[in-house]
């Protein structure tokens, strides 16, 4: 039961978990990994999930989006077994995460929000101990050379900066080659630089054949990485989607603004189809339409024989259409 | 309900997970040894210190033995409730309040699991710090002969056992590294100062007494001393650390079993 269909534009790739096919048929949906019914969850007095269900399907990278303290957390680690639910069903990969959750971690990896390690502890011990741990499924070595862990082999955890704590999280997360990575608020802190280093290591997880839930507030993270997104606000689901098509769906206003030239005549853009409203204040002009009404306002103006030079397309984010589900949310009007 | 492939067993043998985690345990403990400083220094400077100042004293008050004999062998008990009641749950609670836990548990660590590995590696530093009261009371006082081995390392072992467990429910009690070494320090310093690293029992007060009578320090003490002085029967006292050790597991497991809902 997914909030909403499935359905995502065609990722060339030969990956048996691929969304869809580059030849234009209906791809078969992948199996799903992991499952959710109305899972509950509170604290005290205080309802933190409010009834989600949720499906992830294998080889994408699913995102959780919502403010802080809207409940993601408490969705994943539910999900992984690290706190029980009040009522719900849930399945990972066919396991129920309490009652089987000695199973369940050995096929799941997990880098937490607020976890550590001790200040002490090296690098290519953390690596060696938790594969041991593991049962040496991987080659901890192997891991520390593909994450760039190498040369901080001997380097104490305490020693290490913020990115490279995420790497050596990303590479625990994995010692135990896990099917499902649950990634939570990955970039947090992390300088911009970091933070696109570690969005590559997140495809990476991916493309090395593991499915990863990543849970972020971060719009600019989402829209980089998530094949699809489920919004989470106040403990419920309100949009779940690809990020293309939950902006698409929810607003679909485009702002074409340019400058008309000095000696340009009078150009008539309000009959163009599509077009809402043309606001004029001198010579800047602003066409508020759909999708196609930049190029058919581009495709007017060149007709016309007016080539302004500052001509650009504002496209609605996912953070305006983030914005307002929260907003309609807050106010009452269920979006999803 | 459609899911991917199904999953695959973890075949790790609890022994290797047991093993690994104590030898890491070790290791950092080796790295970061500053906090166990006061068990290593503590009870072998009282030791020398009411060793030396009674060292005239003796018989009826010390359960007919000198007084120097009497504190050497008391003092093999205190760095075990130093670093039971005070280092372990520190350790314990600072991996809750950072996170460490967390970490462990996301990667199918269980919480017993490292309670084990920390219990084992501060049994291990208790050996060597009764060992230190013992080589540094050698050269200064000589040291006392031994009765009854065997009931030394009974009560020892025993004591150690019961100490660790309930070391371990301090720690897990505690939310806090701070607050675990103050839960410590206000479970030892009665233990250490009624349960046989302070005045002998025959001078205290009644009530003294019954506060003593009732700490499990003091029959750790009461069976490690007798047994090496020979100085009294030790199977109460041995029974009672026994009843102590039980109640530590019980609670013990109680609490692993409640496995809080975020660790």
């Amino acid at each position: 039961m997914e909030p909403t269909t499935l359905s995502r534009p065609a990722r060339q790739t030969d990956e048996p978990g691929a969304l869809a096919h580059d030849d234009g048929a209906a791809p078969p949906p992948s199996p799903a990994v992991i499952e959710v019914r109305g899972l509950r969850k509170s604290y005290g007095q205080q309802a933190v999930l409010r009834g989600i269900d949720l499906t992830v399907r294998r080889g994408e990278i699913f995102a959780l989006l919502g403010l802080n303290g809207a409940g993601k957390t408490s969705a994943v680690e539910t999900v992984q077994g690290l706190r029980r639910a009040d009522a719900g069903d849930i399945r990972v990969l066919g396991l129920d995460p309490h009652r089987q959750r000695r199973r369940l971690r050995s096929v799941v990896g997990a880098q937490l929000q607020s976890s550590s390690l001790p200040e002490r502890l090296r690098v290519g011990e953390a690596l060696r101990t938790f594969a041991r741990l593991a049962g040496d499924v991987v080659d901890w070595r192997e891991l520390q050379d593909v994450w760039g862990l190498t040369t901080l082999r001997r380097t104490a955890f305490g020693a290490l900066s913020g990115g490279e704590r995420q790497r050596l999280f990303i590479a625990l997360a994995l010692v135990n080659d896990p099917r499902v990575v649950f990634l939570d608020e990955l970039t947090q802190g992390l300088d911009p630089t970091a933070r696109r280093e570690t969005w590559e290591l997140v495809r990476r997880v991916r493309d090395r054949g593991a499915t990863v839930v990543l849970v972020s507030h971060s719009m600019e993270e989402v829209e980089h990485l998530a094949d699809r997104v489920a919004v989470l606000h106040e403990g419920r689901i309100v949009a779940c989607d690809t990020p293309a098509r939950l902006v698409t769906r929810a607003d679909g206003s485009v702002r074409t603004c340019f400058t008309l030239p000095a000696a340009a005549g009078r150009v008539r853009l309000d009959h163009l189809p599509g077009v809402d409203a043309v606001t004029r204040a001198g010579p800047a002009v602003e066409v508020v339409g759909d999708g196609t009404t930049p190029l058919l306002v581009a495709a007017e103006l060149v007709r016309a024989g007016i080539l302004p030079d500052d001509l650009t397309v504002r496209r609605p984010s996912l953070e305006d259409v983030f914005v307002r589900l929260v907003q309609r949310t807050t106010s009452g009007e269920v979006a999803a | 309900m459609t899911t991917a492939t199904p999953a695959r067993t973890s075949s790790v043998p609890a022994r290797t997970t047991l093993a690994a985690l104590t030898g890491l345990e070790a290791r950092l403990l080796v790295r970061e040894w500053a906090p166990m400083l006061f068990a290593f220094v503590f009870p072998p400077m009282m030791m020398l210190v009411l060793a030396g100042v009674f060292a005239n004293d003796g018989g009826a008050a010390y359960g007919g033995a000198d007084a120097t004999d009497y504190y050497i062998a008391a003092y093999l008990g205190v760095p075990l409730a130093a670093l039971a009641l005070m280092g372990l749950p520190t350790a314990l609670a600072g991996y809750r309040e950072r996170g460490v836990l967390r970490r462990f548990e996301a990667s199918g660590l269980s919480l017993t699991a490292v309670v084990c590995a920390q219990a084992l590696v501060t049994a291990g530093l208790i050996v060597l710090a009764a060992g230190l009261v013992l080589a540094v009371a050698a050269p200064v006082y000589g040291l006392p002969e031994l009765h009854d081995p065997v009931g030394v390392a009974l009560g020892f072992a025993l004591g150690t056992a019961a100490m660790l467990s309930l070391g371990v429910v301090l720690g897990l009690l505690a939310r806090t590294a701070r607050s675990a070494q103050a839960l410590g320090l206000l479970v030892f310093l009665p233990m250490w100062l009624l349960g046989g690293g302070g005045p002998p029992p025959s001078v205290m007060t009644d009530v003294m007494q019954q506060i003593a009578g009732a700490l499990p320090m003091t029959h750790v003490t009461d069976v490690v001393r007798d047994a090496w002085l020979g100085t009294g029967e030790i199977g109460r006292p041995l029974a009672l650390t026994a009843v102590w050790l039980v109640v530590g597991l019980v609670l013990c497991a109680w609490l692993l079993r409640r496995r809080p809902d975020r660790v």
